[in-house]
């Protein structure tokens, strides 16, 4: 029973959330589309639907708190209190005070939050329309048994009906409520109400001792209990024109919700699957090879070839049942940037495209928090004051677009403001005032180049610093963030003209390409994502810089790594030590060298994390299984050389 | 009691907790026969597809109310003479007037106990 109760508080909490989520969206969309009676009428369900389930869960603080609230939204509804900023203010106060509470309910804690003061702010917010307050909170599960309705529809609450009243109406009504043939044979004057009702009750007796089976009809009691004839019943049911007994299959639900656990298991296996179709694969090439006279080998070869496209598709389907609408995590920004704007008295209007693109739920978890510093970013930084934008000839509302769409393996979020963009000449003096550069390096670099100095740790280009962002942390902890999710993010920006981060994710975490590289008599995987090129050069091709190993590919100096020395391996002797694989790696926007014996090609990975193990500190991003059946290490060469890099 | 635990029962409530919580009061009153939806729209479907012996309702809904659903069901030849249970909120007295008005069996106010829930089924069923 107390674990039937946990799992209703459990779906309680998530689809609470949920409505709260959604919630904050609506109020934001009705401020500024004040008419819109489906938006209120919606929220105001929204908030009665709460406070209905939290009756029945005993909720206590929860039912007083959205009770009024939801008095409040009736009011508004009816048109008797204007929705002002003001009003919004409260309204979404209190619903941040929902949420502490959902909080609270989750933590299982126990803790009474003190509500007096938004209690107190929407009770003013109520008493706005001159009515008589709403304190009365109404009951809960515990005083269920009278149904005392509070005053706040009633104009008092003496008038209206009484729930006795209401009950006699109801007794009055429900004695005419008839069933079909016992309303046919009382219509052609064969039987009384009375004895209908009778047989009625007859066969609930019926009913209730009989399972599930055969229950007699109404019409055959009342031919039993002799009050009519059988052939009356008979006509009376040929008058009921719809077939009596044949039951048409059951419509299914259309969704169901599953435990994550149970997901990541299922990716779990499909990821062993890949693994093992890989490794079927190359046994089956070999085998194909070596007996290609044996007629077996060829069904064999067009199964395998059957299980390979049959294991790409579940691999899809299954990551499919892991994706989430980014909406998820763009419904909290409307509210954001409004709070936002009004603490900053400027104009900022958020429009959100692409809501329903889809990323894999992990993605989703991670991506909140970088997303949110850049809208703030964007409405700080961006969007100028309103008196600025006028003389600057522009309309004094600003605008801050969040879109998502895919492109190719890639799904891009892009935030885009329409304000005074990134100044680089001003970015320069910055970056030269703060010892990060000299002049006549950043004379050499492009001005892509340049806004990137806008992600180092410490950097802040924010002469007053707010509250609200810009205190120098932050921008290369969200570089860092979608580095993480094997993400890029890049910056565009023309002065005057606004701004717009791009964010490139990959649709999904747990399987990547990766370029099979060796060393020695080790085999490692590097992630394709990072991987521009792979060169052949000659050893007498690599000069030694200020100690550091580097390598001229197209005038463009690369300095080069040596994989071997990392893993502390031998560099293999089969190339003679004068040939050797240089492997050109990306990262954010520096190119360097990995330098290789073998290059094996390039080949589906699924992403093993190693247990035990700090993941990715080290520069070694997981492991997996390849195709010949051999553990190999995933490479992530971003970390791997990044103390190298800062040379 | 008067009423039957072998029943087979439709809940409607577009809130998914509030389903559960109503299923769980039936459990207690021995009735596991129960299915769910989501909408009065959904509803009618199900009431047309299978046979149910009684439906519960809430009255608050998107796309398709109770009450809507309540008039569909009393004006369908087939359905006309399900047992229905309203539940409503507190302080919706004109909506239950209009309920019984449409036909309805009986309503229930929420939050109710199973003890509530039980007597209200006495009520429909031992007319």
């Amino acid at each position: 029973m107390s674990d039937e109760m946990d799992e209703i508080i459990n779906d309680f909490l998530i689809e609470t959330t949920e409505i709260v989520e959604d919630l904050s969206q609506k109020f934001v969309e009705l401020e500024n589309d004040k008419d819109n009676q489906e938006l209120v009428n919606g929220i105001f369900r929204s908030v009665h639907t709460i406070k209905g389930a939290s009756g029945f869960l005993g909720f206590n603080q929860m039912v007083q708190l959205t009770h009024i609230t939801e008095s409040v939204l009736k009011k508004i509804k009816d048109g008797d209190i204007p929705l002002t900023p003001g009003v919004m203010d409260v309204i979404l106060e209190s619903i941040d005070n929902v949420k502490v509470l959902l909080e609270h309910i989750k933590a299982k804690d126990g803790v009474e939050e003190d509500l007096t003061g938004i209690l107190a702010s929407l009770q003013s917010v109520y008493d706005q329309a001159g009515a008589p307050a709403a304190t009365a909170p109404p009951q809960t599960i515990q005083q269920v048994e009278i149904p005392a309705a509070p005053a706040e529809d009633a104009p008092s609450s003496g008038s209206g009906p009484t729930i006795e009243e209401l009950d006699a109406l109801m007794e009055a009504q429900s004695n005419m409520l008839l069933r079909p043939v016992g309303e046919i044979l009382v219509e052609g004057g064969s039987v009384t109400t009375e004895e209908v009702d009778d047989a009625l009750k007859i066969q609930n007796m019926i009913k209730e001792s009989v399972d599930t089976g055969e229950v007699p009809k109404v019409g055959d009691i009342l031919a039993a209990t002799e009050k009519v004839s059988k052939e009356e019943v008979k006509k009376a049911l040929s008058k009921q024109t719809q077939p009596e007994k044949d039951k048409p299959p059951q419509q299914a639900e259309q969704t169901i919700r599953v435990d994550v656990e149970r997901l990541d298991n299922v990716l779990n296996l499909v990821g062993e699957l890949v693994l093992a179709r890989n490794r079927l694969m190359k046994v089956v090439s070999n085998l194909e090879l070596k007996y290609t006279d044996n007629t077996d080998v060829a069904p064999l070869a067009e199964l395998t070839a059957f299980i390979n496209l049959i294991t790409t598709d579940l691999q899809l389907a299954v990551m499919k049942t892991r994706m989430q609408a980014v909406r998820k995590v763009f419904n909290k920004f409307p509210r954001m940037v409004r709070d936002l704007a009004r603490s900053m008295k400027k104009d900022v209007e958020l429009a959100l495209s692409g809501e329903d693109t889809e990323l894999d739920k992990s993605i989703i978890e991670e991506i909140g928090d970088p997303l949110v510093h850049l809208v703030r970013n964007s409405v700080d930084h961006g969007v100028e004051m309103p008196d600025d934008r006028a003389r600057a000839g522009k309309p004094r509302g600003g605008t801050v677009l969040l879109s998502a769409y895919q492109e190719g393996n890639n799904i891009v979020l892009s935030i885009e403001d329409d304000g005074k963009g990134i100044d680089v000449e001003m970015l320069k003096e910055k970056i030269v005032e703060k010892g990060l550069s000299t002049p006549d390096e950043l004379e050499r670099l492009s001005t892509k180049e340049i806004l990137d100095f806008i992600f180092l740790p410490g950097f802040s280009t924010a002469k007053v610093v707010s509250d609200v962002s810009g205190r120098g942390v932050g921008m290369d902890v969200v570089k860092t963030n979608i580095m993480k999710l094997n993400g890029t993010i890049t910056i565009e920006t023309e002065k005057g003209k606004g701004t717009k981060f791009l964010l490139r994710l990959p649709l999904t975490l747990a399987i990547i390409q990766a370029l099979m590289v060796g060393v020695g008599t080790e085999v490692f995987a590097v992630p394709l994502a990072s991987v521009v090129e792979t060169v052949r050069i000659d050893q007498s091709n690599i000069k030694t810089i200020r100690g550091q190993e580097t390598v001229i590919l197209r005038n463009e100096i690369v300095p080069v790594h040596r994989l071997a020395n990392k893993f502390f391996l031998p560099m293999g002797q089969s190339n003679g030590g004068h040939k050797m694989y240089l492997v050109v790696i990306l990262v954010g926007e520096k190119k360097f060298g990995m330098m290789v014996d073998k290059l094996f090609g390039q080949e589906e990975v699924v992403i093993k994390s190693i247990e035990g193990f700090s993941n990715s500190s080290e520069g070694i991003a997981g492991a997996t299984i390849t195709g010949d059946g051999k553990v190999v290490l995933i490479l992530d060469p971003a970390v791997m050389f990044v103390g190298d890099l800062r040379t | 009691m008067a009423y039957n635990t072998a029943m087979k029962i439709l809940v409607v409530d577009d809130f998914a907790t509030m389903r559960r919580i109503i299923k769980n009061i039936l459990k207690q009153l021995g009735m596991n026969d129960v299915e769910e939806a989501e909408d009065g729209e959904q509803a009618f479907k199900k009431l047309q597809a299978g046979k149910f012996d009684f439906l519960i309702t809430d009255w608050n809904m998107p796309n398709c109310t109770g009450l809507e659903l309540l008039k569909m069901v009393r004006a369908d030849a087939k359905l006309k003479a399900m047992p229905v249970l309203m539940v409503t909120a507190e302080a919706e007295k004109e909506q239950v007037i209009e309920a019984i008005k449409s036909g309805v069996n009986n309503y229930v106010m929420k939050p109710f106990t199973s003890d509530v829930l039980k007597q209200k089924l006495d009520k429909i069923f031992n007319k």
